[in-house]
């Protein structure tokens, strides 16, 4: 019975404290502030895990085809660069504006910083769930709404090679016809 | 009743939807959206002696540059364009502005 009543008493107790904290108005919610180093470990943790096992069933077709390259190319030049950035760039508005900021796709992978990275597969498992999911509360929007898979998959072939793309090389791959 | 509501209906949409079709129009036109404009592909700088033609980025700037090439010539015949097109024939290409006084003959 005393157990009970001193659980009761840590519900209302953390009750309160969210209540006052959400009430309080003392969360700074703007984009140039970041979070806490402890904040943001929470929230990319939380993230990873969530993108990990919402991927983990979603089977990877071929990605080395050349037509892919070119319909990814085109839509990533247009929806994505904004953000994402193109070779030769190394910042934009978004880029520098957003919070979470944007990864910067024209990198490899392993150099992001705090970034968990798998495998090839893995990789492009949570690409494409991420590119048609989106991500809650980032800029990233789910583009799923909007594009089948076959458009999403291109879109997927393309970062995948967009490392290793010089700026000319990127410019025809990008260019409309 | 029913007609004088009709009728105020049928009014505020008259105001209603040319306003809105113009402003919409305004913000189409809206600079910003046009920075960034679609670019053809510049296929001078590729050098086909060090391409990979294994590799799919290789064969996929191939591709576009040759759809790219194609779709010019579609527009341009320039077979066509050498016989119908005369320099020689033409009429020397004046500036406007040179001929202004001349309106002797209307
Ligand atoms: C308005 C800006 C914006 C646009 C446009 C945008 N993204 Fe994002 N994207 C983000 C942000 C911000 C994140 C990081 C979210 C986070 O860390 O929680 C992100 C994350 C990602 C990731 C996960 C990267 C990683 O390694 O974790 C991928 C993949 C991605 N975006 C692909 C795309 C593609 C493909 C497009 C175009 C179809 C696109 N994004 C368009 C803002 C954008």
């Amino acid at each position: 019975m005393k157990m009970l009543k001193l659980l009761l008493l840590f519900v209302i107790l953390g009750l309160g404290v969210v209540t006052t904290v959400m009430y309080s108005g003392i969360v700074d919610v703007a984009a140039d502030e970041p979070h806490s180093d402890f904040v943001y470990w929470i929230l990319e943790e939380t993230r990873e895990n969530s993108i990990k096992k919402a991927a983990e069933n979603i089977e990877v077709p071929d990605l080395d085809v050349p037509d892919l390259l070119l319909t990814g190319g085109s839509d990533y030049e247009f929806m994505c660069s904004s953000c994402h950035l193109a070779p030769g760039q190394t910042e934009s508005d978004m880029s520098l504006g957003l919070y979470p900021a944007p990864p910067n796709l024209t990198i490899a992978a392993e150099s992001h910083k705090g970034h968990e990275h798998g495998d090839g597969a893995q990789n492009d498992r949570k690409n494409f769930w991420v590119i048609k999911h989106g991500i809650k509360a980032s800029g990233m929007p789910a583009w799923g709404k909007t594009h089948d898979d076959q458009r999403i998959w291109a879109m997927v072939a393309f970062i995948k090679r967009l490392p290793t793309l010089t700026p000319e090389q990127y410019q025809v791959l990008t260019a409309v016809d | 009743m029913k007609t004088a509501l009709l009728k105020k209906a049928s009014k505020v949409a008259l105001v209603l939807i040319p306003t809105i079709t113009l402003s919409m129009a305004a913000t189409a036109h809206d600079p910003s959206m046009h920075v960034k404009k679609a670019e053809k592909a510049d296929c001078s700088k590729m050098d086909h002696s060090k391409m990979d033609m294994t590799d799919p980025v290789a064969i996929a700037m191939m591709k576009k540059c040759m759809k790219q090439a194609e779709k010019s010539n579609d527009k341009m015949d320039h077979s066509k364009m050498s016989k119908e097109m005369d320099h020689s024939k033409m009429k020397k290409m004046t500036d406007k502005n040179e001929k202004k006084d001349d309106h002797d003959e209307h």
